[in-house]
């Protein structure tokens, strides 16, 4: 009798083809670097290519590979803890407090969101020219905290709401001021909710692209840009370092993914939806 | 003296009033960077001609790119790739979440689905570039399967390039509006649906006349999101195909980024960037409004 809730006959067809569909592709990626450079352009395809280590000896000789990750670890950490910073009092004060303009200013926050980044893209670049932060990781966590504040703004607004005012009514009672209520109740108690925008704000961090592109030329390559630069003049574009980094990038974001795996939805729709 | 400075600070009527503001405060004044500023060099820049010295240029930089083919062209690929990406991404999403939503497996359903999402979209560009066009994977399993012969141009036909695109993101993004899907569809009462079961309703009537009315605010929320991420698609371009053939493929976000950083024609640019942020603001005050909500109430 339960069969039927769980849907038609034909679903599991339907559902293993697009699994294939989503896992080749990563499967065949990860055989691509994992084989030696002569198999990887060939006049028919390899598909059981000799498997061996060499692109990883090769990325660490060839690249500054620990630059492009510690590019990568201080600008994405830093623009989330700007965001946290500056997005954890704005969304507590949307949620709780009644004041003249708290519906347009949420509204103008998530406006931010939808846009377009290509829009700001040449005055951004002008801006950080005059800064002098052109190259510079600084540049680019100040972007990507910019880029992804609305969203930690509205995911963390969204789970204040949910708690419920009678707490904090009962702390002010006890002559405990608002921002100590924010700290000792309130950010404890949505937790899982700020983890989930830190993490959705890091994954969206880390696959910036066109400012990051623009921002950055040599010192400051994140890894998300720096893999255009594994191409080597005759040898053409060199796809097994790229594979290779491409799961670097990988595994830290699955791991993200799957600690707030429950909070997925929620985090995505800004709060919009739950569970 | 501590919680004396805190019990005056909580009495005080202005505080009690300027406290709201203060928290919000520094979040909106870092977001008007981004937006208010911008937008307002972008204006003064466009009036400007000229690559490194400026030259006061009038509305000439508008009248030009309001006269120039390829930056038509961009708006509508934009708008004609998305539309078509985010179909189909719609309803393959739609289907295979109300195939797993009561599956007992759905959390393992959603990790795979969601791995194509997680690579960077730049590493998607250059594994996508590598089976189609340098590795020739895409081609030669056609060819196994008998569809073709011998190799597939995939860059030198507008249908094609497109083709490849719009697969790269339906790959890529698909699980973004599935994983919402699911969310919505799980939030539904069991109950309706065990009551129309009882009713004797088949799987797609259930579907039809409950599951679908009631995921509509959420179907609404998931769309507007992704069609935002599509209009602003640019990094496959710039690493698959880079608009060719002849632009059949140049999305705004990339007409932008290829006038201002490879032609250096930064008011040309900027003319393009004040038209694509007033397109855009406008967008933003009907969707925000309409599909989300704010204020201090859930």
């Amino acid at each position: 009798m339960s069969k039927r809730i769980e849907g038609p006959r034909w679903g599991w067809i339907v559902l293993t083809a697009w699994g294939l569909f989503a896992i080749l592709p990563i499967i065949y990626f990860a055989s691509i670097a994992l084989r030696p450079r002569n198999e990887i352009i060939a006049p028919v395809p390899i598909y059981f290519p000799t498997l061996t280590t060499e692109t990883w000896t090769k990325i660490w000789a060839e690249w500054p590979i620990g630059l492009y990750f510690y590019n990568s670890i201080v600008a994405i950490s830093g623009s989330v803890f700007i965001c946290l910073v500056l997005g954890v009092p704005a969304a507590y004060a949307l949620a709780r407090y009644k004041f003249k303009g708290n519906a347009d200013i949420g509204n103008y926050i998530l406006s931010t969101k939808m846009m377009a980044p290509a829009a700001v893209v040449v005055p951004m670049f002008f801006l950080f020219g005059k800064l002098k932060l052109i190259d510079s990781v600084w540049a680019l966590m100040l972007m990507y905290a910019a880029m992804n504040l609305s969203i930690v703004v509205w995911i963390v607004r969204s789970y204040m709401i949910d708690i419920h005012p009678e707490i904090e009514d009962a702390a002010r009672t006890d002559g405990a001021s608002d921002l100590r209520i924010l700290w000792e109740i309130i950010i404890p108690m949505c937790l899982p909710g700020i983890i989930t925008a830190a993490v959705i704000a890091a994954i969206f961090a880390m696959n910036e692209y066109l400012f990051t592109l623009i921002i950055a030329s040599k010192n400051a390559y994140p890894l998300s840009v720096a893999l255009a630069n594994f191409s080597g003049g005759s040898d053409g574009i060199i796809y097994n370092a790229i594979a290779l980094v491409g799961f670097l990038a990988f595994f830290p974001a699955l791991l993200l993914v799957i600690l707030i795996q429950n909070h997925l939805s929620r985090g995505l729709t800004m709060g919009a939806v739950k569970g | 003296m501590t919680s004396n400075t805190l019990s005056f600070r909580r009495r005080s009527p202005f505080m009690r009033k300027a406290l709201p503001y203060f928290m919000v405060g520094p979040a909106v004044i870092y977001l008007l960077g981004i937006t208010l500023w911008p937008g307002a060099f972008a204006l003064y820049r466009s009036f400007y001609t000229g690559k490194f010295k400026w030259d006061y240029a009038g509305f000439d930089n508008y009248t030009t790119l309001l006269a120039d083919k390829h930056f038509w062209e961009a708006v509508w690929n934009t708008l004609l790739l998305g539309s078509i990406t985010l179909a189909i991404e719609f309803v393959i999403a739609l289907l295979l979440a109300v195939l797993v939503y009561r599956s007992p497996w759905v959390k393992s359903w959603r990790i795979l689905f969601m791995l194509p999402m997680l690579f960077m979209p730049s590493a998607v560009g250059y594994l996508w570039k590598l089976l189609f066009n340098d590795g020739r994977v895409m081609a030669d399993l056609l060819a196994r399967l008998g569809l073709v012969d011998g190799g597939v141009d995939w860059m030198a036909y507008t249908l094609n390039a497109r083709f490849v695109l719009v697969l790269v993101d339906v790959w890529e993004w698909t699980p973004f509006l599935f994983i919402i899907l699911v969310a919505g569809l799980q939030g539904q009462d069991k109950e309706i649906e065990e009551a129309a079961r009882l009713d004797g309703a088949s799987f797609a009537q259930m579907f039809w006349n409950i599951s679908l009315p009631l995921l509509r605010p959420i179907i609404a929320i998931a769309l507007v999101l992704r069609g935002i991420d599509l209009l602003n698609n640019m990094s496959a371009v710039n690493i698959i195909t880079q608009g060719s053939p002849a632009g059949a493929t140049e999305t705004l976000s990339y007409f932008i980024y290829r006038t201002a950083f490879r032609s250096f024609d930064h008011g040309y640019a900027s003319a393009a960037s004040v038209l694509l942020l007033i397109a855009t603001i406008i967008l933003a005050q009907v969707l925000v409004r309409k599909f989300f909500k704010s204020g201090t109430e859930s």
